[in-house]
């Protein structure tokens, strides 16, 4: 133990302390050219549902005229909802809506990690392993969600109806650790836990998002409230009594 | 797409109307008188300058001759702010502040020198070549790259960059742009100048970049060919070498080039070029600043067109013996071309001058021919030579000056794409469309011109329905301040061609006498496809080609005219052609006299707009090729009618006889008489033909061959050919 | 000067000889100097020429300027010889330099149109 110590230290001292060093290789599962396959191509065609359209209107009226292209990210996430993923045609059809060149709507799919432009399973398990997450140990949820699912961190399941994603933080750190499937969070997770919402899942049920290893309702401390204890006032609190 | 003002996208909706109201407004602006706006005052480096409000640090350091490096930005272009190379140090803020986007404030104290700044540049120097290959050595750029001169002037002396996994730098994959631009993506230092340039100048919105942080890259996302008429520049814009021109691959140094300045004659631009040129070889061309004529930019033609220069040269005096044609030396073909010369009858001498001719050849060949006593002189592009015809300069020029095109609030293109006829006027009107709210409307086919534009049909009717004030049209040039009417020259090829020339005159008078424009506006303008054509009008190749058809001279000069002339037309003459590529003009002559290219002799031409501007003789002719005038000169000696010049100056005194402005180099000579113009119009007869208005260059690989030395190019029909797969998918 | 008409006499300072014999002598001097030099100079210098033309070269060299009278002039040729022999002998001239006396005459540029036509020189 000291020996390893020393020989650190001794690196230390014959390197320069402050070394700069690329950023590090892996850092996204996606890739930033678009490769023609199969089933997205830029030959194929994509259609919105007269359902969507009558969305997409009412989205275009909240634009004001010049600037219809705020829309972008709304429509494409309406896309998205509709395909299950986001195909190339498909941000064709949005760029066509919006009337601007189908480079700037690459530019914006490509920049949102939430627009998936490969085909996703039925679920999109996103497993935070931020920081707070991490402290929590999400290393064994996002474990336990690749055991069971048998599928691995940016592919899909055999039979397609998991996708994994390892994302950073959700925003439930309060929650730690947590996992985000579709739209649904659950939080305050354990592996056994973990393992019974997708074994849920696979049979097709939806199991009750939100904190499962506890009582909480929400992201209130899991001691129970420690202020706004008391009793709510009726209308009359504080009010004037000739009012 | 750019992002609109808004005011331009409610005229679009709501149509005309509100255009009208737009420029009702800014009429009404023009009224009150103009407020002088109060100058700032400032100290770069304690040197105090004094600029308008709204000027940043950058423009402010430049009028003091302080010059901040900078990557991403540049004059031509918006100002992306994202290189963060020209932070400076200003007094009393915590912040380094960019200065190339920052506005002036009062008082400020910049210090572009300071500790800070200096540490601030090192900064972001060290971070951009942490993720830059050190691959210099193989680089194209270096040599010539703000990288490394900007590395050497304000980077750290000494690297901290280890390679601690040896797991390599930041990589990316290069991208296929076509076969003009080279890519090497892992060069790329994220300036955006590309991006910027494709969507601002060029209009086509294809390069962008995909994905964020250090896995952001520049390119098309999908494979796809930049397909643009001035892809090139896009060159010259990046700063570091991550693109690079793809003929120009590691051929040479810049250092060991000899650069030559010279003047474009792929279109009647007139764009300022450098030729650079080692070991008597073209080795590429690049744009001069001439911001009176092409900015900065250069169309592709003109650019990658010279490979075209080695091949397909005539190189040896040739004579046609037994029906083939055969290398002989000079004198036999001179002699042979004299003997054809002899004891002609008035009249039977005729000339046809090519796109590519120059003045001192065009006033040679004048003189020549004028001894022989006969006036049949003309183009390959014919001109209507009714009503002023080529008497008065005003009837066939750019009146208005290809500067001044931005400037007009309604452009009417009749029969002409200046996209690719003309690529940097076009860039122009794009400027204008983009940044002075212009109005552009076509009379011709369906175009795609890189900006929004009304249609207004293919039919020559129509501008007489906007001359008699029968067409909506109207509504919009009524409500103008600087309107311009800009007709092609290839319409007026037409066997109507003069009516459409006259129609379009009176509307012009028309629209002068309802519009108040300035003095010195001028509505009507031409614009030219070919690079000799005003030169030739200017010294008066006034005959037509069905006159000197119909003449059926003996002697019929080709001066390296390739287009519209056909064998049967000249069954009996002897043609004698004079040029420096075998093209359809050499296949069919009796005599070919190898002449010189445009980057071999020292010539003038004038652009569509009447400047005269001199090439440089860049290389020497290849084999026993010479510059054409003296291939005149010569000739005219041994047939016993010397004329009278035996080197340039004296043939530029002769130039200067005949037309003053052609030795006034640089300058443009302001057209007048316009005036007169329109009254002689007005004896024009006849009327328009039932044939709807067509445009001979209507999409991208109809552009890069339209000549003897693009269509000899290897370059230009990898071009065609990459353009019309791109088309099929 | 205020009389232009007035004759001068200046007495000029002789370079080396006092007068014409003197003179004559040492240019004998020089040449028979450089004639004894050529076996050496031909052993020294790969040059495809004999004793023959080199003797022949000294003597043309010599004959062209046999014309001049003035002793001055006579000297400083003199001089000027004296450090060429030196030179030459010394080896400090290279091949080069020495064919240079042997270099054949050149053809004069053209100089009328036609000609420089032909020949494609500007």
């Amino acid at each position: 133990m000291f020996a390893l110590i020393g020989s650190v230290q001794r690196n230390l001292r014959f390197s320069s302390l402050r070394q700069l060093q690329t950023s590090s290789k892996h850092l996204s599962d996606a890739l930033f050219v678009h490769r023609d396959s199969e089933i997205d191509n830029t030959n194929s065609h994509f259609e919105f549902t007269e359902e969507n359209k009558k969305r997409i209107d009412s989205i275009l009226k909240i634009y004001p005229d010049g600037h219809k292209r705020g829309a972008m990210i709304p429509l494409l996430d309406l896309a998205q909802r509709q395909h299950g993923w986001l195909p190339i045609a498909a941000m064709h059809e949005v760029a066509s809506i919006l009337n601007v060149p189908n480079m700037r709507v690459y530019e914006v799919a490509t920049f949102y990690t939430m627009f998936n432009r490969r085909p996703m399973g039925k679920y999109h398990i996103q497993v935070c392993t931020c920081t707070p997450c991490w402290l929590r140990d999400s290393d064994s949820i996002l474990k336990t969600v690749c055991d069971v699912t048998n599928c691995t961190v940016g592919s899909n399941s055999a039979d397609n109806l998991f996708s994994i994603s390892e994302v950073e933080c959700l925003g439930a750190c309060a929650n730690a650790p947590m996992m985000q499937v579709n739209d649904d969070y659950y939080e305050d997770l354990t592996p056994e836990i973990t393992t019974s919402i997708i074994k849920a899942l696979m049979k097709g049920e939806r199991p009750p998002p939100g904190p499962q290893n506890c009582n909480r309702y929400a992201a209130e401390p899991i001691t129970g409230l420690t202020s706004l204890t008391s009793e709510v006032p009726d209308r009359s609190f504080r009010v004037r009594p000739d009012l | 797409m750019l992002r609109l003002p808004l005011f331009r996208a409610i005229s679009r909706s709501n149509g005309r109307l509100t255009s009208a109201v737009c420029f009702h407004n800014s009429a009404a602006n023009q009224q009150q008188p103009q407020q002088q706006p109060e100058l700032i005052e400032l100290f770069i480096d304690d040197k105090p300058v004094q600029v308008p409000p709204g000027t940043t640090v950058l423009k402010a350091a430049a009028m003091v001759g302080v010059e901040i490096p900078r990557f991403c930005y540049h004059e031509r272009l918006a100002i992306a702010g994202n290189c963060r190379m020209c932070l400076v140090e200003i007094e009393k803020q915590v912040k380094p502040v960019a200065a190339c986007a920052m506005p002036v404030m009062k008082g400020w104290r910049v210090k572009t020198n300071s500790a800070l700044t200096r540490k601030a540049r090192e900064g972001v120097m060290e971070f951009l070549l942490v993720n830059h290959p050190l691959d210099c050595p193989i680089c194209d750029q270096g040599g010539e790259c703000d990288l490394q001169d900007q590395s050497m002037a304000f980077g750290n002396d000494r690297s901290r960059f280890t390679d601690i996994n040896f797991s390599g730098k930041r990589a990316v994959e290069d991208k296929d742009l076509g076969p003009l631009i080279k890519t090497v993506m892992t060069r790329c230092i994220h300036c955006t100048r590309c991006i910027r340039f494709a969507s601002e100048v060029a209009g086509v919105d294809d390069l962008g970049t995909t994905g964020r942080g250090n896995e952001m890259q520049v390119g098309t996302y999908v494979e796809k060919l930049f397909m643009s008429e001035v892809s090139g520049n896009i060159i010259d814009l990046c700063p570091v070498g991550a693109l690079t021109s793809k003929p120009y691959a590691f051929v040479a140094r810049p250092w060991e080039n000899h650069r030559t300045d010279s003047i474009d004659v792929h279109d009647a631009v007139g764009s300022n070029i450098v030729v650079s040129h080692r070991t008597g070889e073209v080795l590429r061309i690049l744009p001069r600043v001439n911001e009176d004529v092409n900015e900065e930019w250069l169309a592709d033609k003109a650019r990658f067109s010279y490979d075209g220069l080695k091949r397909q040269r005539l190189i040896t005096p040739m004579l046609k013996i037994d029906g083939k044609l055969q290398n002989v030396e000079w004198e036999d073909a001179l002699v042979a071309a004299a003997r054809a010369l002899q004891d002609l009858p008035p009249n039977k001498c005729a000339a046809i001058a090519g796109c590519m001719a120059d003045a001192e050849v065009l006033v040679a060949v004048k003189d020549l021919v004028n001894t022989l006593d006969s006036e049949l002189l003309t183009t390959e592009q014919e001109f209507p030579k009714s009503g002023a015809g080529v008497d008065l300069r005003s009837n066939y020029l750019l009146n208005n000056k290809i500067a001044n095109v931005e400037h007009a609030d309604v452009i009417l293109l009749i029969g002409t794409n200046p996209r690719f006829e003309a690529p940097l006027v076009n860039t122009r009107i794009r400027k204008g469309y983009l940044h002075r709210e212009q109005n552009v409307a076509v009379i011709g086919p369906k175009l795609d011109l890189t900006y929004d534009h009304e249609n207004l049909g293919q039919s020559p009717d129509i501008i007489s329905q906007i001359k008699s004030g029968s067409h909506p049209f109207c509504e919009v040039l009524k409500n103008a301040k600087k309107p311009m009417i800009i007709l092609g020259a290839d319409v007026l090829t037409r066997k109507d061609g003069d009516k459409i020339l006259a129609e379009t005159q009176s509307l012009c008078k028309n629209i002068e006498k309802t519009v108040k424009t300035d003095a010195d506006w001028k509505v009507f303008n031409i614009l030219h496809t070919n690079a000799s054509q005003v030169t030739a009008l200017d010294v008066g190749y006034a005959a037509s080609l069905e006159e000197v058809k119909k003449a059926k001279p003996s002697v019929l000069f080709l001066l390296g005219a390739d287009e519209n002339i056909k064998k049967e037309d000249f069954g009996e003459s002897c043609i004698i052609y004079v040029g420096s590529h075998g093209d359809n003009g050499a296949q069919i002559a009796d005599i070919v006299l190898p002449g010189a290219a445009y980057t071999e002799k020292t010539a003038t031409y004038v652009n569509m707009e009447g400047r005269a501007q001199l090439t440089n003789a860049a290389i020497t002719p290849p084999g026993m090729a010479r510059p054409d005038w003296k291939i005149i000169r010569a000739l005219s000696e041994i047939a016993g009618h010397r004329l009278p010049y035996d080197d340039l100056h004296e043939l530029r005194d002769r130039i200067a006889e005949i037309a003053p402005h052609l030795v006034n180099y640089g300058e443009v000579e302001p057209s007048n008489f316009l005036k007169q113009v329109y009254e002689l119009a007005k004896t024009t007869q006849g009327s328009f033909l039932p044939d709807p208005i067509d445009i001979k260059q209507k999409s991208l690989d109809q552009f890069f061959m339209t000549n003897a030395i693009s269509r000899a190019s290897p370059t230009m029909a990898k071009c065609v050919q990459a353009v019309q797969k791109q088309k099929q998918v | 000067m205020s009389n232009p008409a007035r004759i001068v006499t200046r007495q000029v300072k002789p370079l080396l000889s006092l007068n014409e014999n003197e003179a004559r002598r040492r240019v004998f001097g020089l040449y028979k100097a450089w004639i004894r030099q050529v076996p050496f100079i031909l052993q020294d210098y790969d040059i495809p020429k004999n004793a023959k033309d080199l003797k022949m070269k000294i003597r043309e060299e010599f004959n062209k300027h046999r014309t001049v009278k003035d002793i001055r002039v006579i000297d400083m040729l003199v001089i000027k010889g004296q450090m060429e022999l030196k030179e030459t002998v010394e080896k400090w001239k290279n091949k080069g330099a020495l064919m240079f006396y042997f270099k054949d005459t050149v053809e004069p540029k053209p100089t009328d149109f036609m000609s420089k036509f032909m020949n494609g020189t500007d």
